[in-house]
C-alpha cells in the first residue's frame, strides 16, 4: 500500500469514524448493477420472444425440459453461494485457510454446475433443440448459455483469487477485499440464476 | 452515506411507479421486463449503500458541519500506472476477431487474454511489489 494519509491540523468538528467504505467493494456493486441490466436485456427478449410466439399460437416451450434435473443442478448452485459466504465470514477474521477451503469447495460446486449445464444442452441438442432450430432454441441458449459465461468467468475469479492468497507470504486486507468481491459476484449470478431458472423452468 | 442510499431507493420507487403506468398504458412486455430490472438496479446499490452506513457510521457527507478537511485521508490503493488493461483489451479484441477469422484465432486470442488477466491481476504481486 502506497497511500499516504494526512490530517487536518485543526479539528472544527467531533472526528467521525475512521472507518470509510471500501471503495473497491461499493464500485463492485455498481458495475454489478450494470451487469444486471445486461441481463436484463435477456430477460426481455425472452418475455418478447415469448408474447409473440404465444400471439401466434406457437408451443412454448418448444424443448422438453428436465425439471427435476435442473432443479438440482440450481440448488448445488445455490448452496455453493452459502459455502463462499462461509469464506468470506473465515476472510473478513483473517482466517486465510479457512477462506481456501471455502472456496475450493464453492469453486468445485460451481464447476459441476457448468458441467451439468452442458450435459443438459448435449440431451437437448440431440432432441433437436439447438441455437438455431428455433426462437425458442436461441432464447434458450442465448439466456442460459450467457448465465453459464458467468458463471465460468466466476470459476477463473476463483481461482485468481486462491491464486492471490498463495502468491503473498501473508493474508492481507487486499486479498480480503477481492475474496469479498467475488463474493458479491458470484452472490449475484446466484440470483440471476433463480430469476432465470423461475422464468424458464416455473413459469415458462 | 445515508443520503446516496436514499437517492438511489428512490429512483428504484420512481422506475416502480413508471413501469406500472408502462404495463398498464401499453402491455408490452420488453419495456415492462427491463424496467422492472431497473428498479433492481437502483435498489441494489441503495440497499448496499445503506447497508455499509450502517456498518461504518457517519461519514463527513452526513454531517452539515463538516469541512472537507474531515474527508482527507487514504481512500484506497490506485494503481499509479500500468500496461495490463492495455494488453487485456488488445488480447479480448483478438479474441472476438477470432469469431470473425476463425477458431485458431479465437483460441489464440483466449491463450492472450488468460495470460494478460494473469499480468493484470498480479501486477502488485510480484517483482519489485512481492510481498
Amino acid at each position: 500500500m502506497l497511500g499516504v494519509a494526512t490530517a487536518s491540523a485543526i479539528t472544527t468538528t467531533a472526528p467521525h469514524g475512521a472507518r470509510r467504505a471500501n471503495l473497491v467493494q461499493v464500485g463492485t456493486i455498481v458495475w454489478l448493477s450494470s451487469e444486471l441490466m445486461f441481463f436484463a436485456a435477456l430477460f426481455a427478449m425472452y418475455f418478447t420472444i415469448r408474447s409473440v410466439s404465444l400471439g401466434h399460437h406457437q408451443e412454448w416451450p418448444r424443448a422438453e425440459l428436465d425439471i427435476p434435473y435442473a432443479t438440482v443442478n440450481t440448488i448445488i448452485l445455490v448452496l455453493s453461494s452459502v459455502t463462499c459466504q462461509f469464506g468470506v465470514w473465515a476472510a473478513e477474521k483473517g482466517q486465510v485457510r479457512r477462506l481456501r477451503f471455502w472456496y475450493l469447495i464453492s469453486f468445485i460446486m460451481g464447476a459441476v454446475f457448468v458441467a451439468g449445464q452442458l450435459n443438459e444442452y448435449r440431451t437437448l441438442v440431440s432432441e433437436g433443440t439447438t441455437l438455431s432450430s428455433d426462437a425458442y432454441g436461441s432464447v434458450f441458449y442465448l439466456t442460459t448459455g450467457f448465465h453459464g459465461m458467468h458463471v465460468t468467468g466466476g470459476l477463473i475469479a476463483f481461482l485468481f483469487m486462491l491464486g492471490r492468497t498463495y502468491a503473498a507470504k501473508s493474508f492481507t486486507r487486499e486479498q480480503a477485499t477481492s475474496a469479498i468481491v467475488v463474493s458479491y459476484y458470484w452472490h449475484f449470478v446466484d440470483v440471476v440464476w433463480i430469476g432465470l431458472f423461475a422464468t424458464i423452468y416455473i413459469i415458462k | 452515506m445515508k443520503v446516496q442510499g436514499w437517492m438511489f431507493l428512490l429512483c428504484g420507487v420512481f422506475f416502480a411507479a413508471a413501469d406500472v403506468v408502462y404495463w398498464y398504458w401499453s402491455k408490452e412486455p420488453t419495456g415492462t421486463t427491463a424496467m422492472a430490472i431497473s428498479v433492481g438496479l437502483a435498489f441494489m446499490i441503495g440497499y448496499y449503500l445503506l447497508f455499509t452506513a450502517r456498518r461504518i457510521g457517519d461519514q463527513p457527507e452526513d454531517d452539515k458541519e463538516a469541512e472537507i478537511s474531515d474527508g482527507a485521508g487514504e481512500l484506497g490503493f490506485f494503481s499509479p500506472s500500468s500496461w495490463w488493461p492495455l494488453f487485456v483489451v488488445l488480447a479480448v479484441a483478438l479474441t472476438f476477431f477470432g469469431f470473425v477469422i476463425g477458431w485458431w484465432l479465437f483460441f489464440i486470442g483466449m491463450f492472450a487474454t488468460i495470460m494478460s488477466v494473469i499480468g493484470f491481476v498480479f501486477q502488485y504481486y510480484r517483482g519489485h511489489f512481492s510481498h
